[in-house]
């Protein structure tokens, strides 16, 4: 699919080798992109890299930190165990395709990236990284708030046509992306950029997730099919995360939270950087309110994120979307309950002392609260459930 | 001649009677122990032949056999020492033939003749039997609970002059009023946390375990401490069957006297197995949950326990008892406590909030460490915070442990009124029979079960905490939706406990 057909080419193609290398221990971003400027393509830094010269040239060396040499050799005996034109007949068996910035679904964003990955390893259709992309990121350790926003935001962008990227993380990452895939039929797809190889789900948990973005949409890595998601390649997707979208959204973060790498490759790329205002007191939302101080876009539901991109209108209104006017009246001392429940989490005996109508019938308005989806459990503590709708 | 002394030996929480046989017969001059006899039991007839000595008894230049029968019974302990040495005495006839009979001898030998404690007094007074029992005098108070004809003796020369009738029985000790155990901390010392403070009455009420969960600093140890207050006082019978337990365990001071509080177990962290659950290779020693039956027993850091532990504590929570097995034998010892369990919601212990170090994973991993069958079994789970500032100054002193209590004892009557023993131990058979529900409860549970909320054995769970509520209230069944209100407010989803993932 991604060679010139017809004929078999007589060396792999390009594509076969940029795997073979990106998939290495430690072959980061800067470092592949030293490597295939000096050697003049991807079969010569291949080349260089099994004859264990990788670190001959010192524009290579440069980036290989304090023993190039010790690098270079382990390289070359990592090299030993992988056969480029096998690697690239594995990824044809499994359906995934190698995209390389000569490829006519090479994403027009990554064009003129700074840092832009030398191939995209994709599952599912390449097609979903051309529309218009928002992405939607967050904190891993998220209130049940910001899983719930994430979701919404994430579906109603779906609704509009609107890809969402995320990194399928725990958290708000996986709640924007369960919204996109909740989405009526004709939705946007989702994008997964994910760290690892787009077969090795992380975190384990989230395999099924993975399959479903694969088949809505695409799956992306810079690494081949097979690379354990090491350390820092998380913070080298984020880059990838802010550059195929057109807005950066983040949903709940802290303040030094791994969503800021992503902020910061979305402000050196230029993208519209967004934030979902949260509680001043709620510690997940430390990190956006300080972006939202910066001038971030206020990000409160998805027309917000529409018309930044210049798609206001485009959402057209839910189908069967929950009419306001049908919440129930409330009994008189649930009402009073509700009202000692802050919307940052309150103690149980912060609301008991706030009631005043005794410690039982406390209890039991808040668990009627919580079985009508009013408020919010939390591990002693309580929350009032906000309306992202306006 | 041919001595036959009655004595006993400690197994478990329980002892066997013994008989010391003394044999003095003719042939070279040796003496032997038999009868399945521990180090402890063949080291007897050294402190014996030290005494004598330091007595001035004689030691018989014959052969000496002394059997401990019955001969297929392992005997450990020291208690057999006294036994041994009235025997040898009688069998070489330095004591009258005749002068003990009825009596039994339960006591450990220094070598200058000082009749000294020993552990499992109360069990082995009861086993041992005699008319009269002579024991250490130390002992009289501590035998006396077990056997009715008790005299005590400090030396046993004393003992020897006595049973010849050369000298008066050393006056039976005037038994001390019991040991001023340290007063119990108290309830009204826990400021504000009105949640916690009703989960402890109920938990006291009703027999409920309580899991508490929540950071360092937030009161936890401090709450369990206080629930022991909280347990109306053990009556007559369970007192004996408690300071037995305790006495058998070696951990009953001497001359302490019948322990009527109910006892508080905080057996630590790195507490092995055995030294919780009992056992031991040479004896069956009780752990830290038979010596709480009756009582309390606290299990900080639950998360930090060793798998291996937890599963152990699962038949005593069921059954009230535990089970060992070993290589010299089986025991069946009781163990009925109220478990209160404290975990933190992450290794750090900050559950997520801003000051939490742990990653996502490594909270949701320490999360799964406790099997769902075992958290399943705390009627009674809450999230304490860290209390702020303010809290821990502004507020006024709550409830004293007296009037709290004094409400667990009527509550507690209300339900041995009903022919049950406590509301955790009513069989889910008898709910419908003893804990009717009103229209709105049963609708406020019926919501939950469609739901999913709720599994069939926590909705019994919920009816026995809500039918404890119901008794501090003082209000007859049908329970209503505020009682049953409570009682799910009282036992929080896991899931909530557990930090946001």
């Amino acid at each position: 699919m991604t060679v010139a057909a017809g004929r078999r080419p007589v060396a792999p193609p390009a594509e076969a080798y940029l795997a073979a290398l990106a998939g290495l221990p430690g072959m980061g971003p800067r470092r592949l992109g030293a490597l295939l400027e000096v050697n003049s393509g991807a079969a010569a830094a291949w080349a260089s890299v099994v004859a264990g010269t990788s670190a001959a040239d010192p524009a290579v060396a440069a980036t290989l930190g304090r023993d190039p040499a010790g690098r270079a050799a382990r390289w070359a005996v990592d090299a030993q165990a992988v056969e480029p034109e096998e690697l690239l007949a594995r990824h044809r068996a499994a359906g995934v395709t190698l995209l390389t910035p000569w490829h006519a679904a090479w994403p027009a964003r990554l064009v003129d990236d700074p840092e832009p990955p030398a191939m995209l390893c994709t599952r599912g259709d390449p097609a979903a990284l051309a529309g218009p992309a928002c992405a939607l990121v967050g904190t891993r350790s998220c209130s049940g708030e910001g899983r719930r926003t994430a979701h919404d935001i994430g579906r109603d962008l779906a609704d509009a046509g609107v890809a969402v990227v995320s990194g399928l993380a725990l958290g708000i990452d996986g709640a924007a992306h369960r919204g996109a895939l909740a989405a009526g039929p004709g939705a946007g797809g989702p994008v997964g950029v994910v760290a690892g190889g787009v077969d090795v789900a992380y975190p384990p948990s989230h395999a099924g997730l993975f399959d479903e973005v694969a088949a809505a949409g695409a799956l992306v890595s810079e690494a081949p099919l097979g690379t354990p998601p090491e350390r820092w390649r998380f913070p080298a997707r984020n880059r990838i995360i802010a550059a195929l979208a057109d807005v950066v959204v983040v949903v709940e973060s802290h303040d030094r939270g791994g969503s800021m790498h992503t902020v910061d490759a979305a402000i050196d790329r230029g993208r519209t950087v967004g934030a979902v205002p949260g509680p001043v007191r709620s510690p997940a939302s430390t990190g956006t309110n300080a972006l939202l101080a910066d001038q971030a876009l206020v990000v409160r539901d998805a027309e917000d994120v529409l018309a930044a991109l210049g798609l206001g209108g485009a959402l057209v209104p839910r189908r069967g979307a929950q009419p306001e006017c049908a919440t129930p009246p409330l009994l008189a001392a649930d009402a009073t309950v509700l009202d000692a429940v802050g919307f940052a989490p309150t103690t149980t005996d912060e609301v008991v002392v706030t009631a005043g109508i005794g410690l039982g019938p406390v209890l039991t308005s808040l668990h009627r609260l919580a079985s009508a989806g009013r408020v919010d459990a939390g591990p002693g503590t309580w929350s009032r459930r906000g309306d992202t709708r306006r | 001649m041919l001595a036959c002394i009655p004595t006993a030996s400690l197994f478990g929480v329980d002892a066997d009677p013994v008989t010391i046989e003394v044999q003095v017969h003719s042939g070279l001059p040796c003496t032997t122990v038999v009868g399945g006899p521990d180090a402890t039991c063949r080291e007897a007839k050294e402190r014996v032949r030290a005494a004598f000595a330091s007595c001035g008894f004689e030691w018989p230049n014959k052969r000496v056999t002394i059997n401990l029968s019955p001969a297929w019974q392992k005997k450990r302990g020291s208690a057999i020492d006294l036994a041994m040495a009235v025997g040898i005495l009688l069998a070489s006839e330095q004591l009258p033939a005749g002068s003990i009979s009825g009596y039994a001898f339960l006591g450990e030998l220094g070598l200058d003749g000082a009749v000294r404690p020993v552990v499992g007094v109360v069990p082995l007074a009861e086993a041992a039997g005699g008319d009269p029992l002579v024991v250490p005098a130390a002992q009289v108070v501590d035998a006396g609970l077990a056997s009715s004809r008790v005299v005590g003796v400090g030396h046993l020369g004393d003992l020897v002059r006595a049973l010849k009738g050369e000298a008066p029985w050393p006056l039976a000790h005037s038994p001390k009023p019991g040991h001023r155990r340290a007063p119990r901390p108290d309830l009204a010392d826990v400021r504000g946390q009105a949640v916690a403070r009703a989960a402890l009455e109920v938990a006291a009420a009703g027999g409920h375990h309580l899991l508490l969960t929540g950071p360092p600093g937030g009161g936890k140890t401090m709450l369990a401490e206080r629930l022991p207050g909280l347990l109306p006082p053990l009556t007559q019978a369970e007192a004996l069957e408690v300071t037995k337990i305790h006495s058998a365990a070696g951990v009953l001071p001497v001359g302490a006297g019948l322990l009527d509080e109910p006892p508080y177990e905080a057996p630590h962290t790195t507490a092995s197995a055995i030294a919780l659950i009992g056992g031991g290779s040479s004896q069956l020693r009780p752990g830290a949950i038979s010596l709480a039956h009756r009582g309390v027993l606290f299990l900080d850091e639950l998360g930090e326990q060793r798998p291996v532990v937890l599963e152990c504590l699962r038949q005593p929570l069921e059954e009230g008892v535990i089970r060992i097995h070993r290589a010299i034998g089986s025991a069946t010892l009781p163990a009925r406590f109220l478990l209160v369990a404290a975990m933190n919601p992450c290794p750090c212990g900050e559950g997520g909030g801003r000051r939490c170090r742990c990653q996502p994973g490594e909270r949701l991993r320490y999360a799964r460490r406790l099997s769902a069958p075992l958290l399943d079994r705390f009627d009674l789970r809450l999230h304490v915070p860290r209390a702020e500032p303010g809290q821990l100054l502004g507020e006024a002193a709550g409830e004293a442990t007296a009037v709290v209590a004094a409400r667990v004892a009527v509550a507690r009557r209300r339900s041995i009124a009903r022919g049950t023993s406590i509301n955790a131990l009513v069989p889910g058979s008898r709910l419908d029979e003893l804990a009717p529900l009103d229209r709105a409860a049963r609708r406020l549970l019926a919501g939950l079960l469609a739901r999913g909320g709720l599994s069939a054995r926590g909705l019994h769970r919920v009816r026995r905490v809500a039918l404890t509520l119901a008794d501090l209230a003082g209000a007859d069944p049908p329970l209503t939706e505020e009682h049953v209100g409570t009682a799910l407010g009282l036992r929080a989803e896991l899931a909530t406990l557990q930090a946001a993932s």
